[in-house]
């Protein structure tokens, strides 16, 4: 789900195109964000992993606050930042953070730390063929500026699961530092982009653009963060004529919606499965879904439905339904992301869990599966990769809580019980079960006779008896360690 | 004729065929499996049965082994799934076999499967005799052969059938693995007798035996002796990196079944209690089910429709008892006074025979029942061997029916939705709705499917307004398509809609260009499919 390609660590390579400049020029733009990171155990929810610590660039905004990548503070137990060239630190807080876009606004707790520092202004948009420079803090405080080449500019992948948002390829080759989680692209001393991932053997890497960047600043800081936008379809493309005559498209553009979500931006403006979209906002689509950028040229509609507006302003369509053309407007907003049974973006959120006389019950959430590796939909339970991959064509409810026995610790109670995993529970004592705090709210009111817990799959039910839970108490969590039993 | 490499890490054991079987196809069918017949998985120790035979010297052995253990070379094709129209492509193996009574020759499936030319070879008759097929159990991964020529059996006796052999105790190996030409023995000890995968079958676990000694391919079909008697026949192995000195060979209740299905003149599969059940260790779930703690009942927790419980037994029924043996709160009952798993009762039955239960359902003790039948709702898990690869042509898009052949050459490009599919399958009974769910598995590049290339790999919903729910269901769902042709899928792909004239028109074209003589194979030969009745079956 989550791939990003680390940045090197340190070994000092000098590579061909690089030269150090003064260490007064990077004083006004850089800082180093050094972040100590310690991701929760999805497998045993009450603790945490290792620690472990992640250094990258920070550029300083007018204002005397610094812009960071998502990926370099998240999970983070604390940030701090670092003057290059010295040994001044502070720590930051983390004002705004959008894992999907991959962006953080960090805000040193010191206000005068980054007094002196003139900061970094927004560059020009780039597009392919144009150079700038990607910058790096040497050890020493030096700043190396990298040459770099703009190789494609387009929608394209973000680490998060399922973003995709305008993206800088770049061609450049950097020497191994370990600051380098996180580094600037600058042209003319002004921000042009953030560099989030790089290939070492390629020498390619992939570039968060200014528009992206300016869209967050924009959101983050009037005070509430509220995110990119999205229409909740899936389309294809209406290149095939057949296709076009069986929907009865025009002429031609247009792409075909085959999947609308009924809560999302397209769904509450009355778009349906099997309209073609034929304009956005003014924008004409192209049967492949490009619209005519003014900077960028043919652009996936991707960047017109969530980079250009923000949330809550006004949406506007014009489609072909049955043969007939129409208008329909609505106002863009992030429901069909976040209003979802279990959640796909979920980062810095404590998973949530209830041990019940040693069975272990926890949300669904993409977390969870993700922890499962690479293979993930291969290897977690099947039906738990079922639940979170088709949970839209499914419907499930977003106001219930997929919960689930992911493990069961042995203990005198639960003798027979132990190789049970992965089981979606529906019902405790025949109630319904739409989370965990009303799993934890029926199981703490029984004080006697059975715990029945009802699962959709084999081996479909199993008992306790609740005054040998009640009994046991903490028991379980002493002989295990476990700081809690619950976090609802 | 041998090849030594690409022996799969537990694969069967006849030297050239090995690399059939793909590690990675391996790993998935046992985890399939796991998923649905999670019993079949338990492991247990089937502790010492059988007697001390009559000593018999060494000497003697070897002897009886030498007059009549046999080298069986086979030509053999297997189909390519990736290219149904194809004939598949040709490999030449060698295993081993055994005379025994009625002039026939044992050895395994896997070493007979798919062949196209058999030979057989005595150790002291340099002639080769052509072999036949008698019949072939692949679930139990055992063949019989006959050969015509009569000079064939001079000097022949038969190996006797003997039974299960002690913990410990020494077999003799013989066959023809790879390292030379003539008869090879090795020697080894009985390390463990329990329910075991055959890999053949991909599907099936019966009781296996691990002995010690070397087992290579070659050894294939070759028996394993003890004093004078057969005591099993060597079939699989882990390959050398995974695992050193396992070998297995199948143990003769297992061949007495087979021998015994055959003699009405063809063989049945084996049947199936076609349930699922919980050990009923907890004691405040005995204590919900109204049970003394007296160790005894397993919970049935799924009945499979279609299968030999369907309409007999309910869900929560505790087993008490299976043909009058009691069934302990692990599964196990006791066999000849060794614990078994209770399967091995139903193991030993075939299809018609019944099986008597007792049940405690809803506080009260009955008496049931069961006709048993092969679970043949659940075939699609199993490797096919003989039968040809069936498929339709329409338009250059190929649709294949899903089966364990398929989605071991779909693996690793398949995608999530084909994969749950074909997991869910057993599971969730999915074959009530779809017996057979037909795939879009590939589209041979023309003209006129330029645009649907996106779509190889879709599961199909429907053609022409028709619901899909076996391969048998296509041709006339295309043929009602009148102009055109319109095939959904399954979840939130795009239809393919096609010209029915300029599918006509590109027939021919690519019929010749990719060298296809028919553009369908459909007959479903032996084969059963689950029924498919759309009334959910008990299973609440």
């Amino acid at each position: 789900m989550k791939n990003l390609i680390r940045l090197g660590t340190a070994t000092l390579l000098m590579g061909s195109c690089l030269w150090a400049a003064s260490v007064d020029e990077s004083r006004g733009s850089l800082v180093r964000v050094r972040a100590s990171i310690q991701p929760y155990d999805q497998f045993r929810p009450w603790q945490k992993k290792a620690p472990f610590g992640l250094n990258g660039t920070g550029v300083v905004l007018p204002g005397g606050k610094v812009l960071a990548t998502a990926a370099l503070v998240e999970n983070r137990t604390e940030v701090g930042l670092e003057r290059p060239g010295s040994a001044e630190k502070c720590a930051a807080e983390v004002e705004a953070i959008d894992y999907e876009a991959n962006l953080a606004l960090l805000r040193p707790t010191d206000t005068k730390f980054l007094q002196g520092f003139a900061g970094v202004k927004m560059g020009p948009a780039l597009r392919a063929g144009d150079t700038a420079q990607v910058w790096q803090l040497d050890k020493n405080g030096e700043m190396l500026r990298n040459q770099a080449e703009v190789l494609s500019a387009g929608v394209g992948r973000y680490p998060a699961d399922e973003a995709g948002f305008l993206l800088y390829g770049v061609r450049v080759s950097l020497p191994k530092r370990d600051d380098s989680y996180t580094l600037p692209m600058m042209r003319d001393g002004m921000l042009v982009g953030m560099m989030m991932g790089y290939d070492r053997d390629s020498q390619e890497g992939t570039v968060i653009p200014v528009p992206m960047i300016e869209h967050f600043l924009k959101d983050a800081l009037d005070g509430k963060y509220e995110g990119f936008p999205t229409l909740g379809v899936s389309w294809t493309s209406l290149r095939d004529p057949n296709l076009r005559e069986e929907f009865r498209a025009p002429k031609s553009g247009g792409i075909l919606l085959t999947r609308v979500n009924a809560r999302g931006t397209a769904g509450r403006a009355g778009l349906k499965e099997g309209d073609v979209l034929l304009s956005v906002d003014g924008f004409v689509l192209d049967e492949d879904g490009n619209y005519q950028d003014s900077l960028y040229g043919p652009t996936s509609v991707g960047n017109l439905i969530r980079t250009r507006p923000i949330v809550g302003s006004p949406a506007k369509f014009h489609l072909s339904r049955d043969g007939k053309e129409m208008d329909l407007t609505g106002t863009y907003d992030r429901r069909a992301r976040d209003e979802i049974a279990i959640p796909t973006l979920q980062f810095d959120v404590a998973p949530r869990y209830v041990v019940i006389g040693g069975l272990v019950f926890q949300e669904l959430t993409g977390a969870y599966l993700q922890e499962w590796g690479d293979k993930w939909s291969e290897r977690a339970p099947q039906r738990l990769v079922q639940l979170f991959s088709f949970q839209q064509e499914m419907n499930l409810d977003p106001a219930k809580k997929i919960v689930f026995l992911s493990q069961v610790l042995p203990s005198s109670i639960t003798m027979g019980y132990l190789q049970l995993s992965g089981l979606v529970l529906s019902k405790l004592n025949g109630q319904e079960i739409d989370g965990l705090k009303s799993l934890a709210e029926l199981a703490d009111g029984a004080e006697e006779g059975n715990l029945v817990f009802e699962f959709t799959d084999n081996p479909r039910r199993i008992v306790l008896d609740a005054a040998e839970v009640k009994a046991m108490g903490d028991k379980i969590g002493k002989d295990y360690g476990l700081p809690a039993l619950r976090r609802l | 004729m041998i090849t030594s490499s690409g022996f799969p890490k537990f694969g069967r054991v006849s030297g050239g065929k090995e690399d059939r079987q793909k590690i990675g196809l391996v790993w998935v069918l046992f985890m399939v499996k796991d998923d649905w017949m999670t019993f079949r998985i338990k492991l247990f120790t089937l502790a010492v049965m059988g007697l001390g035979l009559a000593g018999c010297g060494r000497d003697e052995q070897l002897r009886e082994a030498r007059r009549n253990v046999v080298m069986v070379e086979v030509t053999s094709q297997t189909w390519d799934y990736r290219l149904p129209w194809n004939p598949g492509t040709v490999s030449s193996a060698r295993g081993a076999g055994f005379v025994i009574e009625g002039k026939r020759i044992l050895t395994n499936a896997h070493v007979i499967s798919g062949a196209r030319n058999i030979t057989v070879q005595r150790e002291a008759d340099p002639r080769k005799y052509p072999g036949k097929v008698l019949y072939v159990a692949h679930d139990c991964d055992l063949a019989l052969l006959e050969v015509e020529d009569p000079e064939f059996f001079k000097g022949t006796t038969v190996l006797p059938i003997g039974d299960i052999p002690e913990l410990e105790s020494v077999v003799s190996v013989y066959g023809f693995p790879i390292g030379g030409d003539r008869l090879s023995v090795t020697r080894g000890v009985v390390s463990r007798i329990d329910y075991n995968s055959y890999t053949h079958s991909g599907r099936e676990s019966h009781l296996a035996i691990q002995i010690d000694a070397a087992i290579n391919p070659g050894n294939s079909g070759g028996p394993v002796m003890q004093d004078d008697k057969v005591v099993g026949v060597a079939f699989q192995g882990f390959r050398g990196d995974v695992a050193q000195n396992v070998g297995y060979m199948i143990p003769t209740p297992v061949i007495r079944r087979f021998l015994k299905d055959v003699e009405d003149g063809h063989y049945d599969h084996y049947v199936d209690i076609a349930i699922r059940w919980m050990t009923l260790e907890n004691h405040a779930m005995r204590k919900y089910l109204k049970r003394p703690d007296d160790g005894l009942g397993v919970v049935v927790t799924d009945i499979f429709s279609e299968g030999s419980s369907d309409g007999v037994l309910k869900n929560g029924d505790v087993l008490l008892s299976i043909d009058g043996h009691p069934i302990e709160s692990d599964g196990s009952v006791r066999l000849e006074g060794q614990p078994v798993q209770m399967e091995e009762i139903v193991e030993r039955k075939f299809a018609g025979d019944t099986v008597l239960l007792e049940v405690w359902r809803q506080e009260k003790l009955e008496k049931l029942s069961l006709r048993l039948r092969p679970a043949e709702m659940f075939s699609m898990y199993e490797s096919l061997y003989e039968e040809a690869p069936r498929y339709v042509l329409y338009g250059g898009l190929v649709f294949q029916p899903l089966t364990a052949n398929l989605m071991a050459v779909l693996m690793g490009s398949s995608d999530l939705r084909l994969r749950q599919i074909y997991s869910m399958f057993g599971q969730d009974q999915l074959y009530q709705e779809t017996p057979e769910p037909v795939v879009l598995t590939s589209i041979l590049p023309d003209p006129l499917n330029v645009y649907l290339r996106g779509l190889a790999g879709q599961v199909v919903r429907e053609i022409n307004g028709r619901k899909i729910r076996t391969l048998a269901d296509v041709l006339p769902a295309l043929e009602a398509g009148k102009e055109r042709t319109v095939i959904l899928f399954q979840g939130d792909q795009r239809p393919a809609v096609l010209k029915n004239r300029d599918v006509d028109n590109a027939t021919p074209r690519l019929m010749a260009q990719y060298g296809i003589a028919e553009v369908s194979r459909t007959e479903l030969g032996n084969r059963r499919l689950a029924k498919g009745s759309l009334q959910k079956a008990d299973s609440k």
